[in-house]
């Protein structure tokens, strides 16, 4: 330890910028995990968050929920299927959206759904965090987070046509295509967008929301549906969310962009170590030669690597914070904790590991060389 | 600086970890700006291609066409506007297309567009029925002479040539009469259908400053917009070229400090040898010019092996997997940025090596 | 004209606690033209000190000093760096060859640091390394070159730009006794075959006799 650090301190400069380095590349992961983790809440929360285990496409829609429409025919097949306990509707529109507390208007997503008794009907969004579920018309629980923070009691005015609509109750993570969104009743639904739209007549369902029988898996029904018509396009919660066109570009691009980020920082480190090992060749031959254990100038040299990463994932996470809790246009960043843990574990090991081959030159240091001053050598 | 390529030349190996760290980033920075370009080209391809001085949204749609709608009077209002020469209609309508060939769920998605003034590189409108594709519906097994089938109402359409570059929303392009992106969009989206003469959107040419003086005209029932404004106003473009370039940067700085990492250490270990060229006569200019020339150099082998293999990885993904558009253009910028980073980040030795005593390479001092 | 005139040179440093060291004191030392002088004495003595200024690597704190006819006393830093590339050779103690350059390029680096002469410079290195009996060795670097060739790879190095003196510090203290008198041998014939003047700074006695006269120094000062 006492080696360790000595050395460090003699050398500031080169340490220093060492940290900064792996610091920077600390923050520039931890903030793309948080980017790639908000852009995919913020377009498929609504559907990860509703409390319908499987969905049914029109195959037409090709996964997007704005893009299909259920048909009376395609509904009617659908009901005749026996694996099904529950079956609900559900629409989407996007408008154009004044909330009564704001000065400017916003992108809003309405999403409505058959309330059943108490509101918590199929499609309905799973936990709130403030107030209550829709009982009645022209009630809505909205989304948490994005470009404008609803709070209980607000109301919402779309545009044009005035349609109005009040939120009783807030929920986290239920956002669709990044847009604040309000889950009402379906007949809500329904009536905002013949208010916005005079020419169309009442509009037919986007989703059907569908809940398997007793005995029934998630995955049969879902089997069961497809093999029942080509019109059908079946997916449970997890798989609708998944296959949204775009996320899995997002989770593709971003894995990419994971592994080579993850490459520099054990690179850069082994690189600087094994530079610092041939420049202090000398030192560590001579210190070898009045005594010191093989071990003993490893271990200085891992405590070094520790201690190097370590306060580089201190500084970047440090900065990756404050950052964190921003909004960047209708999106949330969140701290992932989980990520912090993840990425400092495999940094940590990966950064050892490079270091092993600065590690093996030095117990390689025959003591004998001191007197000859052949040193470690290039 | 024969000195520094000479080194270069003889001891490659010890410039090899550094050169491929640096490739490391260089591929990094072309894949971020590549998947820029493609997120940013895919949605705005149809807008860009317009060949006019404004578009003219409904003022409460927010810049988006399915919630816009303009009809017969707004139009008028804005033909009869001083300056204006041309207007035109603009309509969208985004539905799955059944092409011959693929699976029953294996839908290739469409932007049909109804237009009345051809933007770039689309010709006229085509007769009813009939439609310009984008050529990246090829990938899509679209042909030229094929009828495919849009939406669930199966509205065929036959595919009369290929366009470019006139995507939206990441779906390819289809460019259409008036007519056909009436009854295609009533037929299959009866909830947004239009009666006949409105329009979502309208397209203008005339003089400069269009865009206020429409919107004054209307009495602000128009959000009227640049082209370019336009390109900006769809929805995540925006905040994509926004976050990308911060990322961009952020790792243009992780390069300099690597870089400059480096050359630091470099410049440690040669320092007895600076002593010597100093002693002999050398400038502290030409070693630190030697300096550079080592960094430079680095750098561009690392640019030209990560320009190569970002090219190959483009070949190599499935099309539509993951949206990167490789150009010369963000090639050649990642790269130039790159060795700015590499000059400045060398200049941290800059001191040690000003600093470096000729008297060192005698013996002591005393 | 004489090689080399000090005059009353002083080298005064000040250490970290703000005391004064004298390294150099009242130093005055004439070198003739084609005369080989070795200046002995102990390790701290000030000879690498009183050899650098004579060099133009440091400036004296005091005092005049004149190489070859040039005065170059009140020399800047530029001034100094063009009078190495010009008028001075040294021969350092651990040898400091370029590792990386064979040995024809360790002798024409001197030419790219300064009048780049180009093909000039290219036949003067032949010439001196042909005249040093390393022609067979041109293209070995350091690593591949024995002891007393490096060294004479070293000596072809200083004699590049024509020095009007040249200055061995120890150059012998890297070899055993025979190789130091060979290399020594050398050191002679080569100076006086082309008329130059050279101080030879060492503790070792030994040297003495292939030089022309010897000057002790310690402590800084310079027996009469």
């Amino acid at each position: 330890m006492f080696l360790a650090l000595k050395e460090m301190s003699r050398a500031k400069t080169r340490f220093g910028l060492l940290v900064a380095a792996i610091a920077l590349l600390v923050f520039l992961i931890l903030f793309q995990q948080s980017l790639q983790n908000g852009l995919i809440t913020g377009f498929v929360g609504a559907i990860r968050n509703q409390n319908a285990p499987v969905l049914v496409y029109s195959v037409d829609g090709q996964r997007v929920v704005q893009g299909s429409i259920i048909t009376p025919d395609l509904e009617a097949e659908l009901r005749g299927v026996d694996e099904i306990g529950e079956v609900g509707r559900l629409g989407q529109g996007t408008f154009t959206g004044l909330p009564t507390r704001a000065e400017i208007t916003f992108d809003t997503t309405i999403i409505g759904y058959e309330l059943g008794a108490d509101g918590e009907g199929l499609g309905a969004p799973r936990e709130l965090v403030d107030g209550r579920y829709p009982t009645a018309e022209l009630e809505a629980v909205a989304s948490t987070g994005g470009d404008f923070e609803f709070a209980v009691g607000d109301t919402v005015v779309l545009q044009p046509g005035g349609f109005t609509v009040e939120v009783v109750g807030l929920a986290d993570d239920i956002q669709l295509n990044v847009a604040p969104t309000l889950f009402t009743s379906y007949d809500t639904w329904s009536s905002a967008v013949q208010s916005v739209n005079p020419d169309a007549g009442p509009p037919l369902p986007n989703v059907m929301v569908v809940a398997p029988a007793d005995g029934v898996t998630d995955g049969q029904l879902v089997d069961a549906i497809n093999a029942r018509s080509l019109e059908f396009d079946a997916l449970t919660r997890a798989d609708a969310a998944a296959e949204t066109p775009g996320v899995s570009q997002v989770q593709q691009s971003f894995r990419l962009i994971f592994l080579l980020y993850g490459l520099v920082v054990p690179c850069v480190t082994g690189l600087f170590f094994l530079i610092v090992t041939f420049q202090k060749a000398n030192s560590l031959t001579l210190l070898r030669a009045i005594g010191a254990p093989a071990s003993r100038l490893v271990a200085s040299l891992l405590i070094q690597v520790v201690l190097i990463i370590g306060a580089g994932l201190f500084v970047g996470t440090a900065l990756y914070y404050p950052v964190s809790q921003l909004r960047l246009g209708g999106l949330s960043l969140r701290y992932e904790s989980g990520a912090v843990v993840f990425w400092t574990v495999l940094l940590l090991v990966l950064g050892i590991a490079s270091a092993l081959v600065a590690a093996r030159r030095v117990l390689r240091i025959d003591p004998i060389e001191a007197t000859t001053g052949a040193g470690v050598g290039i | 600086m024969n000195l520094a390529l000479k080194e270069l030349r003889r001891r490659p190996g010890r410039f090899a970890t550094a050169t491929l760290i640096i490739t490391l980033i260089a591929i990094l920075l072309m894949f971020l700006g590549s998947l820029l370009d493609g997120l940013i080209r895919s949605s705005t391809g149809a807008i860009r291609a317009q060949d006019v001085d404004a578009i003219v949204y409904s003022s409460t749609a927010q810049a988006s066409f399915p919630r816009s709608r303009l009809d017969v009077d707004v139009r008028m209002q804005v033909e009869s506007l001083d300056g204006v020469t041309e207007v035109g209609g603009i309509g969208l309508v985004q539905l799955g297309a059944r092409v011959p060939g693929n699976g029953p769920r294996d839908l290739a998605n469409v932007a049909l567009f109804g237009y009345e003034i051809a933007p770039k590189g689309v010709p006229e409108p085509p007769a009813d029925g009939q439609a310009y594709a984008d050529e990246v519906l090829e990938v899509d097994g679209v042909e030229e002479g094929m009828t495919i089938l849009l939406g669930p109402a199966r509205t065929p359409v036959e595919v009369i040539g290929f366009v470019s570059d006139t995507s939206f929303n990441g779906q390819g392009g289809l460019w259409t009469s008036e007519a056909t992106w009436r009854s295609t969009l009533s037929e299959n989206r009866p909830d947004a259908q239009l009666a006949d003469g409105v329009w979502q959107a309208l397209v203008v040419r005339g003089d400069a400053e269009l865009a206020e003086r429409i919107d004054a005209a209307t009495d602000g029932a128009t959000d009227s917009y640049t082209v370019a404004d336009a390109v900006n106003a769809i929805p995540g473009v925006e905040e994509q070229q926004g976050t990308f370039n911060q990322i961009i940067g952020v790792t243009i700085a992780v390069a300099l400090v690597v870089i400059g990492l480096f050359f630091a250490l470099l410049t440690v270990e040669r320092l007895s040898l600076y002593g010597v060229l100093k002693a002999l006569g050398a400038k502290s200019l030409t070693i630190f010019g030697g300096l550079l020339v080592q960094a430079v150099v680095v750098t561009l082998i690392a640019s030209t092996v990560a320009g190569i293999l970002v090219i190959l990885l483009d070949v190599v993904i499935p099309p539509g997997s993951i949206p990167i558009y490789v150009s010369a253009g963000s090639i050649l910028s990642s790269a130039a940025l790159l060795l700015l980073a590499a000059a400045v980040g060398c200049s941290f030795s800059l001191r040690r090596v000003l600093s470096v005593d000729p008297a060192s390479a005698i013996g002591t001092t005393s | 004209m004489n090689a080399l005139e000090l005059s009353d040179v002083r080298k005064i440093y000040t250490m970290g606690d703000g005391s004064d060291v004298v390294a150099l004191d009242h130093a005055t030392l004439t070198v003739a033209d084609d005369e080989i002088v070795a200046l002995v004495g102990p390790s701290g003595s000030g000879k690498t000190t009183l050899c650098s200024i004579a060099g133009g690597i440091l400036s004296a704190t005091e005092g005049r000093i004149v190489v070859g006819g040039e005065d170059i006393s009140d020399y800047g830093d530029k001034q100094l760096t063009k009078f190495r590339q010009e008028a001075v050779g040294f021969v350092f103690q651990s040898v400091n060859l370029v590792p990386f350059l064979n040995a024809k390029e360790n002798l024409t680096v001197v030419d790219e640091l300064g009048k780049r002469t180009g093909k000039a410079a290219q036949q003067r290195a032949d010439q001196l390394l042909e005249e040093l009996g390393l022609a067979d060795r041109k293209k070995n670097l350091p690593g591949q070159l024995s002891g007393g060739q490096r060294q004479r790879v070293a000596i072809g190095r200083a004699l590049m730009n024509d020095p009007k003196l040249v200055l061995f510090d120890e150059p012998t203290s890297a070899l055993d006794t025979e190789l130091g008198e060979q290399v020594m041998e050398l050191i002679r014939t080569e100076m006086k075959q082309r008329g130059i003047s050279a101080i030879v700074v060492t503790h070792d006695e030994r040297i003495t006799q292939f030089c022309d006269r010897s000057v002790n120094i310690i402590d800084g000062h310079l027996a009469a």
